[in-house]
């Protein structure tokens, strides 16, 4: 035993130095990036449709993506669409990876003392998937003794923990909603919670998984807004008249209609 | 830099409970692995020259090269994503699973289903990598002591455990730890499908808070102290079993 100690006490010490360093050699990055630019990097999750999703080309294609090329062609900017795993999204701003984040992110008062959001571009709500044959889910309250599926780091994550306790075992969170949805339609979970069109959109895609699924008027209403790093006002300020223009000449509309047909 | 303990703290339940999970899957999965790894490294070496089992006895063989080949050659990641959401379903499902289907298929996939998959994954993976480490280790027992155990009279099963296997067990210990080293910290891998262990505590409070240092952090020492214990008892063992003039 103590032979270990000795063996590894450097290796601490110097672990620990770097984290030291790490942590502070962070803070001077982020005034050298307000460089004059016109190509934007945003960051995209992949697997997230209707909103943004890779085609068989491999190019993201989405809700999301087509509003914001048209507030890109709008304001003139240039903008580079990069997939990015939604866990830890928020972290690609703050170290600079990407200058903006679009993939149906709900505003939220926690996320805004970490980023900045545009104004709100879109109206959603939280949606429950259970099994065809389970008759006995009404509402949302009705869950609190299932085991629920989630996408981990999301709002249906939060909801659910606010209904049953952040330490509850019968949470069970997934890298992306049609994983959580895939495990419902296997049984590993009673019910699922999310987006309302991820899951409209799993339905669809997926007719043969015989799903119910229940509204509940409790659920608060989200808005979904661009994330942009915090205190980049010049691009916020773009953004939010771009996004503007875009629902004043219609086309946003049109993209609208394109994706949710006229249920929205 | 700020560090926010108190939000580890808050799911100060959900490390203590991921904790255990790690530690329940990492020591099942070494004990099924290094089971399966004994059984297909002995299966692989032996042959049966003649006689009507000769040409079954070789395809037992070729299927278990290829159940090695193939999990030492795709990534665990992928291997546990296929168990979980593909062949799980397959066997155990509600309506019509081939192994158990009905109420009982329902119960066992919500309370164990990542459990039973994660413990099948990394089993499976580890029995192939276990399997080649005695493999070798036997090879590497001179030709001469089998012979000499033959000319005392010994016959296969006396040769393998009294002679050839003590010495090769020797040899195999410090394979057979890294081994079980690296498949206590590929467990982490089982939280994607939603197994709550250490990894899947800290991905939890990464994605409700937005932040990466203290997570991740406290379940870095955490892993770190299980290896180096894990580092420790295999040391142990390494002594009691070292060859006399190393002691």
């Amino acid at each position: 035993m103590k032979k270990i100690l000795t063996r590894y006490l450097p290796l601490c010490v110097l672990t620990v130095s770097l984290i030291a360093v790490g942590a502070c050699s962070k803070k001077e990055e982020a005034p050298a990036a307000a460089a004059k630019q016109s190509l934007y990097v945003v960051g995209v999750e992949s697997a997230y449709a209707p909103f943004s999703a890779e085609n068989e080309k491999k190019e993201v294609v989405g809700f999301d993506i087509d509003v914001m090329k048209a507030i890109a062609a709008k304001t003139g900017i240039e903008v580079k669409f990069i997939p990015t795993p939604f866990e830890g999204f928020f972290n690609f701003l703050a170290q600079g990876d990407r200058d903006l984040l679009i993939s149906a992110i709900t505003i939220t008062d926690e996320r805004k003392q970490t980023v900045d959001f545009s104004e709100p571009y879109f109206e959603a709500s939280q949606l429950i998937a259970v099994p065809q044959s389970n008759t006995t889910v009404k509402q949302f309250n009705d869950l609190k003794n299932l085991k629920i599926g989630v996408q981990s780091a999301t709002t249906g994550d939060e909801v659910v923990q606010n209904l049953v306790g952040k330490n509850n075992p019968s949470i069970k969170r997934f890298d992306s909603t049609p994983l959580a949805l895939k495990e419902l339609e296997s049984g590993g979970v009673d019910a699922v919670v999310a987006d309302d069109a991820v899951v409209k959109n799993y339905i669809t895609n997926n007719p043969s998984a015989s799903f119910r699924v229940v509204s509940d008027a409790g659920f608060p209403k989200e808005y979904y807004g661009i994330a942009v790093r915090k205190g980049n006002t010049e691009l916020l300020a773009k953004i939010n008249q771009g996004l503007a223009d875009i629902k004043a000449d219609g086309s946003f509309a049109k993209i609208n209609e394109k994706y949710f047909g006229n249920g929205k | 830099m700020d560090f926010r303990w108190s939000i580890i703290q808050g799911y100060a339940p959900l490390f203590v409970k991921g904790f255990f999970m790690t530690l329940q899957v990492a020591v099942i999965s070494i004990i099924i692995g290094t089971i399966i790894g004994l059984l297909l490294g002995m299966l692989r070496l032996a042959d049966v020259k003649h006689g009507p089992w000769k040409w079954p006895f070789r395809l037992v063989k070729g299927l278990a090269s290829f159940y090695v080949a193939f999990f030492r050659g795709t990534p665990l990641f992928v291997q546990i994503l296929l168990i979980h959401f593909a062949v799980m379903p397959v066997l155990i499902h509600q309506d019509n699973g081939l192994l158990i289907s009905g109420e009982l298929a329902r119960t066992i996939k919500q309370d164990y289903g990542a459990f039973i998959s994660g413990i099948v994954a990394l089993s499976l993976n580890a029995g192939a990598y276990i399997s080649e480490i005695f493999r070798a280790g036997i090879q590497s027992i001179d030709r001469g002591q089998t012979y000499a155990a033959s000319s005392l009279g010994m016959g296969y099963k006396l040769t393998m455990r009294y002679v050839v296997l003590p010495q090769a067990f020797r040899r195999m210990l410090p394979p057979l730890g890294n081994e079980a080293i690296t498949l206590l910290k590929d467990s982490s891998l089982v939280s994607a499908i939603g197994l709550a262990e250490l990894a899947y505590a800290a991905r939890t409070v990464a994605g409700a808070y937005s932040r990466y240092w203290e997570p991740y952090i406290t379940i870095s020492v955490v892993y770190f102290s299980m290896t180096m214990v894990l580092a420790m008892l295999v040391g142990r063992l390494e002594k009691k079993y070292a060859a006399p003039h190393h002691r």
